[in-house]
């Protein structure tokens, strides 16, 4: 089967209903741009490897492992956030699993009638001509909160739990430590490089923030608050 | 002296940043941020090199005393000794 993912043609073959009803959306025609299709057996050493994870959620993974890996050759890589999007710009609310970020999108959908989740689990990045986009992806993760679109890239968020609700800009260092650790890790020099390419335009283009949060509704007000009108990242010059 | 294999150095978004690759990437998941100096001793490193040797390259790159770049010479040895990332 063919799919249209973040704008790329992906030859892909889901066996599993998970991944089947959440890539639906996706389905096209034409000849592939990446063929991420790999045999039964794959699924079965990984099912394997990792007993306690089902043969669904076991393909699920390695389709996306797949296509996150391959997708660098087209200017694109995952951010494993959720991401949400208001005035036709995507925020996107990065942390390790566990942290709060789909509670959080979920405050912004409560607070924001025009807000929508793009992507609750690995949305996609993709530097185009016309700019850096987040694009909804089948890889939602638990659930199919997913929208088959690309979308301008407003900020990305570094989500943290506390007390208090608190957002403020970050350092460069701090930004690629932190977007490093959420997406998938090149194994080789020569990957690395194509990713951390795309993280210096995205830098230079694209807000990125830390924001100590709690469960309050209200937190949602102060993260959009705090993104909405700033239009810059970093300043490269001064570093 | 010499840099463990797996570590890059690369300027992004205006920083010079170390990452790490491959097996190395298994024990370090962290990121470093270099200044200039230390920029610079890196590329020494990656070929290979010792503390005389830096010292002395550092007093012909910039305009510094003997005594002053050997101090920051083990200063910046003795940080990439303890994150692990020097063969000696």
């Amino acid at each position: 089967m063919i799919y249209d993912i973040a704008g790329i043609r992906v030859k892909m073959t889901p066996r599993y209903e998970k991944l089947i009803n959440q890539s639906k959306e996706y389905l096209s025609n034409g000849e592939a741009d990446i063929d991420i299709d790999f045999p039964d057996s794959i699924t079965e050493e990984f099912f394997k490897e990792y007993p306690y994870l089902s043969k669904e959620d076991c393909e699920y993974i390695l389709y996306a492992t797949g296509f996150y890996e391959k997708i660098l050759d087209y200017d694109a890589f995952m951010l494993h956030s959720s991401a949400v999007v208001k005035d036709n710009e995507a925020y996107l609310f990065s942390a390790p699993s566990g942290t709060g970020k789909s509670t959080h999108t979920q405050l912004w959908l409560k607070n924001f009638r025009d807000a929508y989740i793009l992507n609750d689990d690995k949305p996609a990045i993709r530097i185009t001509p016309k700019g850096i986009y987040a694009y909804g992806t089948p890889f939602s993760g638990k659930t199919n909160l997913n929208v088959n679109i690309g979308v301008p890239l407003k900020a990305i968020c570094i989500l943290e739990r506390g007390e208090e609700n608190k957002i403020e800009q970050v350092s460069v260092d701090f930004a690629i430590y932190s977007i490093l650790n959420q997406t998938l890790r090149p194994k080789d020099e020569e990957r690395m490089d194509i990713l951390l390419n795309l993280l210096d335009k995205v830098l230079r283009n694209v807000g990125v923030y830390r924001f100590i949060c709690n469960t309050d509704p209200k937190s949602a007000i102060i993260s959009y608050e705090g993104m909405k009108d700033k239009n810059i990242c970093f300043d490269v010059k001064k570093g | 002296m010499k840099i463990k294999k797996g570590f890059m150095l690369r300027n992004v978004g205006g920083k010079h940043i170390v990452v790490a690759v491959g097996e190395a990437s298994k024990s370090f998941n962290g990121l470093i941020k270099l200044n200039d100096t230390a920029c610079f001793l890196w590329e020494k490193l990656i070929k290979g090199s010792d503390k005389d040797k830096l010292a002395k390259a550092l007093t012909k790159e910039y305009e510094v005393d003997i005594k002053t770049a050997g101090e920051s010479v083990d200063e910046f040895i003795k940080t990439l000794k303890e994150a692990e990332l020097l063969d000696e």
